[in-house]
Formats: C-alpha cells, sequence, structure tokens
C-alpha cells in the first residue's frame, strides 16, 4: 500500500514538472497540427471522392465476381478487376502513388504496358503451352483464323468512319482479335491515350464468348450442318511439330516483319515445348514467366482505368466497336466454315461451328464449339478440331497487327 | 514504315481490303508449306515403317492404311478429358468442416477410473 502511495506521488510531481512546459509550447504548435490533420483529411480519399470513381470501383468489383463465381477467364479478370479498384482510389496527385504519376511503383510496372514488353512475354507463354499438332494435322483450318480477321478490318473502317484516327481506328480494331496481348502490343504503338480502354474491352469480351458467341452460332449455321463430324485428325510426327515453329516463324514474319516481336517469342516458345530438350525453359515460359507476366499485366491494365481518364465517351465508342468486331469476326469464321465446305468433298467436309474458334480468345472460343457441337449431338466432339483455328486465330491476329502497325505506325 | 498515307476514306478501305488479303496470304502460304511437309513426312514415315516390315518378314498387305490417322475413340477420350479439364470439373465440397463426436465413455483415454492410482483394497 505504501509503495502505491509512492508511486503515485512520484507520478504527480513528473506531470507538475512537464505539463506545464507542454501547454507552454501549445499555443504556437496547435495551428500546424490542425493544419496537418486538415492536410491528412485532404489526402484521403473520401475528400476527393468523386461519384465517377464509385462507377469504376462498381466495374471493379463486378470483375472480380464475374471471376470467381462465374469462372469467366478468372485469371484475366480478378487481377484486372483488382487493378481497377487500385486504379480508382482517389488520392492527391503529387505524391507519386497514381499510376499516370513519373516515378511511382505502378507507373514502373506500368512501362511494360506502355512499352509493349508484357505481351511478347505473354505470347512466349503462350507458344510454349500450345499444341499446334491439330493444325498440323489439318492445314486446312488455318484458313478458318484467316477469316476471323474480318472482324479486325470491317471495325478498323467503322472506327475511322465515326471519327477516330486512323492509328486509334487500328488500335480499336485489333479487339477483333480477341487476344488480349496483342491488343495491349499494338494499342501500346498505335494509340497509348486508348490503351486502358481497349485493354478492358478486350478483355471483357474474351470473358464474355460464352455469351457472345453462340447465339451467331445458331443463327449463322443450320441445324444439320451442326452435327456434321469431322474426319479425326492424323498423327503428327515429332519432326513436323518441331519444323512448325521454324516454318511459321521465317513464313509469317518475312511477310509481316512487324508482327515479329509477337510471332517471334510465340513461335519460340512452341519451339522450347517441341523441341524435348529444353524442357526446363518451356517449362518456366509456361508457368513461373506467363503468371508473372498475367499478374503484372492485368493489375496495371486495370489500374490504369483511372476514372478520369477512362470515363469518356470515347471508352463507350470503343465498347460498341469492340463488340461489333467480335461479332463480326465470329460469324465470318462461320460463315467462312460453311463457303469452304462448298468445296469440300462429302467425307472431307468441316463442321461450320469450329470457324468461330478462329477468332482467338484461346481456348474459351473452342470450347463453345465443343459445347454447342454436344448440343447439337451429344457423340461429336469438336474440341480438337476447333484447337486448330483457335491457334491459327493466334497467328493471324498477330500478323493482322503487324500489318495494321506497318501501315499505321 | 509508312506504306500509304491515309488521309481519305478511299484509303481506308484499300488498307483493309489490303490488310484482310495479307492476312489471308501468310496462313494460306503455311497451310501450303504444311500440306507439302505433312505428305514428305507421312511418305517418310510409310517408308520407314515398309522397311521395318520387310525386315520383320510382314507382308505389305498387313500394313494398316489408316496407320497414320488417332482412332475415333481415342479422340473422343483425349477431347472429353480436355473438356473435363477446361471445365474444371471436380467434386463440390462444402468446406464446413465439422468434427464429428463419437463417444467412447469406457474408453481407456477419457475414463476418470484410469487416471487415478487404484489402490488395492
Amino acid at each position: 500500500m505504501k509503495d502505491t502511495v509512492k508511486k503515485i506521488s512520484f507520478l504527480l510531481i513528473l506531470v507538475s514538472l512537464f505539463v506545464p512546459g507542454i501547454m507552454a509550447q501549445g499555443t504556437e504548435e496547435t495551428k500546424s497540427v490542425w493544419d496537418s490533420l486538415i492536410g491528412f483529411w485532404g489526402g484521403t480519399g473520401f475528400a476527393n471522392f468523386e461519384f465517377k470513381y464509385l462507377i469504376m470501383i462498381i466495374v471493379g468489383v463486378v470483375f472480380i465476381l464475374l471471376g470467381i463465381i462465374k469462372h469467366w477467364e478468372p485469371l484475366l479478370l480478378v487481377p484486372i478487376g483488382f487493378g481497377i479498384l487500385i486504379g480508382n482510389v482517389p488520392f492527391t496527385p503529387g505524391y507519386q502513388i497514381g499510376i499516370y504519376e513519373q516515378g511511382s511503383v505502378m507507373n514502373i510496372l506500368y512501362s511494360g504496358v506502355i512499352q509493349g514488353w508484357y505481351p511478347p512475354l505473354i505470347f512466349l507463354g503462350i507458344g510454349a503451352m500450345t499444341d499446334f499438332s491439330s493444325l498440323i494435322s489439318n492445314p486446312k483450318l488455318m484458313l478458318l483464323g484467316a477469316a476471323a480477321q474480318l472482324g479486325i478490318f470491317l471495325t478498323f473502317i467503322g472506327a475511322y468512319a465515326i471519327g477516330f484516327t486512323p492509328a486509334q481506328s487500328g488500335a480499336i480494331a485489333i479487339i477483333g482479335g480477341a487476344d488480349g496481348p496483342t491488343a495491349i502490343f499494338l494499342s501500346s504503338k498505335l494509340a497509348p491515350e486508348l490503351i486502358g480502354a481497349i485493354a478492358v474491352a478486350a478483355y471483357s469480351y474474351m470473358a464474355l464468348v460464352p455469351l457472345i458467341q453462340p447465339p451467331i452460332m445458331k443463327l449463322l449455321v443450320p441445324k444439320s450442318e451442326q452435327k456434321i463430324r469431322m474426319k479425326p485428325p492424323r498423327a503428327v510426327s515429332k519432326s513436323e511439330k518441331i519444323a512448325f515453329p521454324i516454318i511459321g516463324l521465317l513464313l509469317t514474319t518475312f511477310i509481316s516483319p512487324s508482327a515479329m516481336p509477337l510471332l517471334g517469342m510465340l513461335f519460340f516458345g512452341n519451339l522450347l515445348k517441341e523441341s524435348g530438350v529444353t524442357e526446363r525453359l518451356a517449362e518456366t515460359a509456361r508457368f513461373a514467366l506467363i503468371n508473372t507476366i498475367t499478374i503484372l499485366l492485368g493489375v496495371t491494365v486495370g489500374a490504369s482505368t483511372q476514372a478520369d481518364r477512362f470515363l469518356t465517351w470515347d471508352s463507350m465508342k470503343i465498347f460498341i466497336l469492340g463488340a461489333l468486331s467480335f461479332m463480326i469476326a465470329t460469324a465470318a469464321g462461320l460463315l467462312f466454315a460453311r463457303l469452304m465446305n462448298v468445296f469440300l468433298k462429302e467425307g472431307d467436309k468441316i463442321n461450320p461451328l469450329i470457324g468461330s474458334a478462329g477468332v482467338s480468345a484461346v481456348p474459351d472460343s473452342a470450347r463453345v464449339s465443343q459445347d454447342m457441337g454436344l448440343k447439337a449431338d451429344k457423340n461429336n466432339h469438336l474440341l480438337m478440331h476447333a484447337m486448330a483455328p483457335n491457334v491459327a486465330g493466334v497467328i493471324g491476329s498477330a500478323v493482322a497487327a503487324g500489318i495494321l502497325l506497318s501501315m499505321l505506325g | 514504315m509508312n506504306l500509304l498515307r491515309i488521309n481519305q476514306f478511299t484509303d481506308i478501305l484499300v488498307e483493309s481490303g489490303f490488310g484482310i488479303l495479307v492476312v489471308f496470304v501468310a496462313l494460306a502460304l503455311l497451310v501450303l508449306a504444311f500440306y507439302a511437309f505433312g505428305k514428305i513426312s507421312r511418305y517418310q514415315f510409310k517408308k520407314n515403317k515398309t522397311k521395318a516390315n520387310q525386315a520383320k518378314n510382314i507382308q505389305p498387305a498387313t500394313i494398316d492404311e489408316q496407320d497414320d490417322e488417332i482412332p475415333a475413340l481415342e479422340v473422343a477420350a483425349i477431347a472429353t478429358a480436355l473438356t473435363l479439364f477446361f471445365s474444371d470439373v471436380h467434386d463440390e465440397e462444402s468446406n464446413v468442416i465439422t468434427i464429428k463426436r463419437i463417444e467412447r465413455r469406457y474408453s481407456p483415454w477419457n475414463s476418470k477410473i484410469y487416471g487415478i492410482t487404484n489402490l488395492h483394497r
């Protein structure tokens, strides 16, 4: 008890010694503390809040939920959705926080998008995980991948007609290639100011492939043709698989050298896979590397959709043009498959449902062809056949991007 | 690298026509290259097989002409496996972990009688 009394007395002495001093200084410092509190409030997201940020935050949350609940391209929609949240937290500019502020962490990561070096690395991974056997075994299906690129060039005309510059039109049109990395690569070169809207549109429509394509497929392919059974593909030798990336690279890039960064990496990745002697490198490309780049690409593209730059009429137009581009590409693939059937003899005919897979969007569009084929005939598996135009679409859209870049760049 | 100066709408139309044509040409060349390469490859494969069969004294008539095609059933199995893989089909689990309590009143592990020293009386 005595100890407690001693302790309390000591405490009181200390307080009596220091508090008057603190109070004396307080009159001068109170103002600056108050100012810093006001400054702190001014820097918070609440003080900088505007309604447009809320809209984008809702869009981000919708993306995340679509990825998680509906499983629509979760590897893309979840990072992009979260990136949208990051990019739309209101802040006071000048502290190197935002993605568009030079030197900020997000800005440094975003350089991979702006300088266009993420997409070729993604292509390296895609090449290392893609099996081109179905394409090699039935090369004529490659033409479906070319036909589906019609969406790109018709949208190019459409975008120019509604007032975009030729370079912007080319960047917007590539959304029809249904290939996110290609869209980012081309828009970073032709119209960097539209890159956020183009990337988000491209990835959104890729995720929406299971919704966009089936109605067009039902509309343009008669029931009888939906049931066509295709000849099983032949076995492909190892030498053919090794030759494909080498011949593919030389032929396509001699025609369209501007597509070299994309096609070079795609075919290089495939050679790593097929050569059989570089398995470690192929493994890294198809797992660690592509996953790392996908994370960085997704988050930074999402974060680039800062409301003040993203919510514009141009973005709305880009979304509408992107949807049209996708639909035209799907329709072109389907109709070209039907046209090919006119010239093919019985037994060699192709099921037009695989034509829609020519839009790229690997492997979702091939999966849609498989599902639609099974709906028409529950024993007709089209997935292997659909993978051919699907991967041809990747090559076709990269060639188209190269052509647009060389003409408009 | 500007091949054409684009100022007018007609130029855009020409550009588009030219663009799609080039895409077709590029992929058509690939088609031709792989038809040719495929034929050479199959010819080589058959030649090697014939040689191997001759070495084993197997009559040419018994060689299956459809050797280079994957059997339809195999293709269906692969397609199904791919579908299942892509659609990520697996058991849906409730994610609720419960510990089912089983009472063993006289188990040596919970019986009080084993926890005390039994004195002989």
